[in-house]
């Protein structure tokens, strides 16, 4: 006899729960995940070692040698795959079957808001997508068996952006199976809105401006910076509010006995709601380089310098989207100049998109930097040129006398003995094994 | 005369150009059986998702009996015809899980069960029953449901002469104990074994709503002296 006790919300989540077990989607998801997570990681793992051996402990092979980029990001990548691929079918599963099956016609008759069902489902859909993680914990835990170092922070990041990213897997999938009529078409739509994320990059890539500031905030951008340590507050914030917006577009779509022109109308308000808050959260500048060889940061003497800089810094760049030339000065120098001088603005100038035909003209590949009326004009794309280059327009010089750890990088020469074992047999074996239990546990038959 | 549970008010629906509903009244009375009777494409089950809140009405609305408009989520329930809800779900724990999330009726819960006959496959998932079996089930959950209005969209579909007779008399027994039913059926004879009172839809208006007494007079009034004796004949005069 059920409880009276158990509030309506747990008997969804509970439901919720037992509708992920038998989702074969899920299964599916979960088997691939091994040897999905096991490919690029014992593979980064071999390159790994060899470079342990070439590099040993120079203070240059800190970067090449960090596990975060060297080893366990390749081991999340797996995840980013499933992610974008895999994970937008179960949640199209959990949510949208209930409406095929008409079990959404009973479910909506209680006098409850449809958020706690959409609420209910996503919780339950990340919950899924935490457990089929798990071969990438197990990377960690194989990584640490070798004798390797975990650097909490960075695993933390690591996780953050994937859990950010399938949050928004879920939310658009949610949104979609909510909008549409049959879950083919929720799973074309999502995507479609992952094919569009591509080409808002590609876009960034030929037309720089508001499609470069826009591709920051695709999921593929937001996985990248906590892969590489940084962990961004405007990014998680944009990245929260879309998985908001797509939860509540969902939500939405989910009262019955509404006209569709309603539903119009408070989508559109929710999405204008939502712009509205994206302009804000992508103006917070707060972020945290976690990485233990502070990949993001400048080192810790000029980092002290550029922070005492307190007059505005205006630069342009002449250089074309897609100079590679401004593609490194961006990662390497103003990434990390936006990060540390308080009040930046860089702008790129370029009259094409590949640049191939303006490089003889006059002014290309300069850097205009400009503080107060203070003009210096440079061509070097280095971060020591334009350090050297903010320094001199800027009158202030790098701090001296700053105790500095070097980050040496952890090399580590392995054999991954049994990996493939682990990720290709025993991680699908033992999935098979659960999905077979968990399937008889539910259509068993009585003799 | 039992007093008035539900006016339902022309209420109207319309799927683009086309009238599934037009102008429908009719009353819906405390503790009664009553049967929405009419042929295929009458619109049966638009009226009940409409009187449900599953579609948006295009007008008239449904009022309780001092004359308020009544939320549905507070007085019906409706089990719609032609769904598996939860598949592989187990049929205990899908009952357990109904009176759980709707607040339901769980003083019934065994009753309903035996009743039913649903007790040599509660354990199996919804998914693997016969389709006679799965409407037990939803009839069950019907029953569960905490709402005083029960409607139910074709509560014989997919049941034999034997399961017919004792669902009848099921309903019967639920409503008896307080249970007001409003039941979708389109065979006629069936509907006039156990219902009390009915509504006759066609072609989206109502043609007629009384006991089968009241349906013949009706009937006799358009077709001059002729009589008529079962609800069969009643219908085709009038439908």
């Amino acid at each position: 006899m059920p409880s009276p006790n158990v509030h309506p919300f747990v008997w969804l989540l509970r439901k919720e729960c037992r509708e992920l077990l038998v989702s074969r989607s899920w299964w599916l998801l979960l088997f691939l995940m091994g040897p999905l997570t096991g490919m690029p990681y014992l593979s980064a793992l071999r390159a790994y070692a060899e470079m342990s051996k070439q590099g040993g402990t120079v203070a240059d092979a800190g970067e090449v040698l960090s596990p975060l980029t060297g080893v366990w990001a390749p081991a999340f990548s797996g995840c980013e795959l499933a992610g974008v691929f895999l994970l937008p079918f179960v949640a199209i599963r959990i949510i949208g079957a209930d409406r095929l099956s008409g079990a959404a016609k009973l479910e909506l008759q209680r006098r409850s808001s449809p958020v706690s069902r959409i609420a209910a489902k996503a919780l339950v859909a990340l919950g899924g997508w935490l457990i089929a993680m798990a071969p990438a914990g197990c990377a960690l835990a194989l990584w640490k068996y070798y004798g390797g170092l975990l650097h909490w922070p960075e695993v933390g990041s690591l996780f953050t952006g994937h859990i950010l990213n399938a949050g928004l897997m879920i939310a658009v999938a949610a949104a979609a199976a909510s909008v549409t009529e049959h879950p083919s078409t929720a799973a074309v739509m999502t995507l479609g809105v992952t094919v569009g994320t591509w080409i808002v990059n590609f876009f960034a890539a030929l037309q720089g401006g508001l499609w470069e500031r826009a591709a920051a905030f695709t999921p593929a951008a937001v996985v990248g910076d906590f892969q590489r340590g940084l962990f961004r507050m405007d990014s998680t914030l944009v990245a929260l509010v879309l998985v908001l917006t797509g939860l509540g577009l969902a939500s939405i779509w989910q009262f019955t006995g509404v006209r569709r022109l309603v539903n119009l109308a408070r989508s559109a308000a929710l999405i204008v709601t939502a712009v509205a808050a994206i302009g804000g959260a992508s103006r917070v500048r707060l972020d945290w380089d976690v990485s233990q060889n502070r990949a993001n940061s400048f080192p810790l003497a000029d980092e002290l310098a550029l922070l005492r800089i307190r007059q505005p810094l205006r630069i342009v760049a002449r250089l074309a989207p897609e100079d590679p030339r401004r593609a490194d000065l961006e990662r390497n120098a103003f990434a990390k100049l936006r990060r540390t001088v308080p009040d930046v603005e860089i702008a790129y100038l370029a009259s094409t998109s590949t640049g191939l035909f303006e490089q003889a003209a006059e002014g290309y590949g300069e850097i205009q930097y400009d503080m107060n009326g203070r003009l210096l004009l440079s061509r070097a794309t280095s971060v020591d040129g334009v350090l050297e280059a903010v320094y001199a327009v800027s009158g202030t010089e790098a701090a001296k006398n700053v105790q500095e750890v070097v980050f040496r990088g952890r090399p580590l020469v392995i054999d991954p003995a049994g990996g493939s074992t682990i990720f290709y047999v025993l991680i699908p074996g033992f999935t098979l094994l659960c999905g077979v239990l968990a399937h008889r546990h539910f259509t068993w038959l009585p003799k | 005369m039992p007093e008035t549970m539900l006016r339902v008010r022309n209420v109207q629906k319309r799927f683009g150009q086309a009238f599934a509903l037009k102008d429908v009244s009719f009353e819906i009375r405390d503790g009664e059986v009553l049967g929405l009777i009419g042929p295929n494409g009458a619109g049966k089950s638009t009226l009940l998702e409409c009187m449900a809140g599953q579609l948006p009405m295009d007008g008239g609305a449904v009022l309780n009996g001092d004359g308020r408009p009544v939320i549905a989520a507070d007085t019906l329930f409706y089990v719609p015809d032609g769904i598996t809800p939860w598949a592989a779900q187990r049929v205990s724990w899908l009952l357990d899980f109904f009176i759980g999330y709707f607040a339901g009726r769980a003083e019934l819960r065994d009753s309903v069960v035996e009743q039913l006959e649903l007790s040599s496959f509660l354990r199996q998932s919804l998914g693997t029953l016969s389709k006679g079996q799965r409407k037990r089930v939803l009839v069950a959950m019907g029953l569960l449901a905490p709402q005083p209005v029960l409607m139910i969209d074709e509560p014989l579909d997919g049941l034999d002469l034997k399961q017919m007779q004792e669902l009848a008399r099921v309903l019967r027994a639920h409503a008896s104990l307080g249970r007001t039913l409003f039941l979708s059926i389109h065979q006629i004879s069936d509907a006039a074994r156990f219902c009390d009172r009915f509504v006759l839809l066609s072609g989206g208006r109502v043609c007629g709503e009384g006991t089968v007494k009241e349906l013949a007079e009706i009937a006799s009034a358009r077709d001059g002296a002729r009589t008529f004796a079962t609800l069969e004949e009643v219908f085709l005069a009038i439908a």
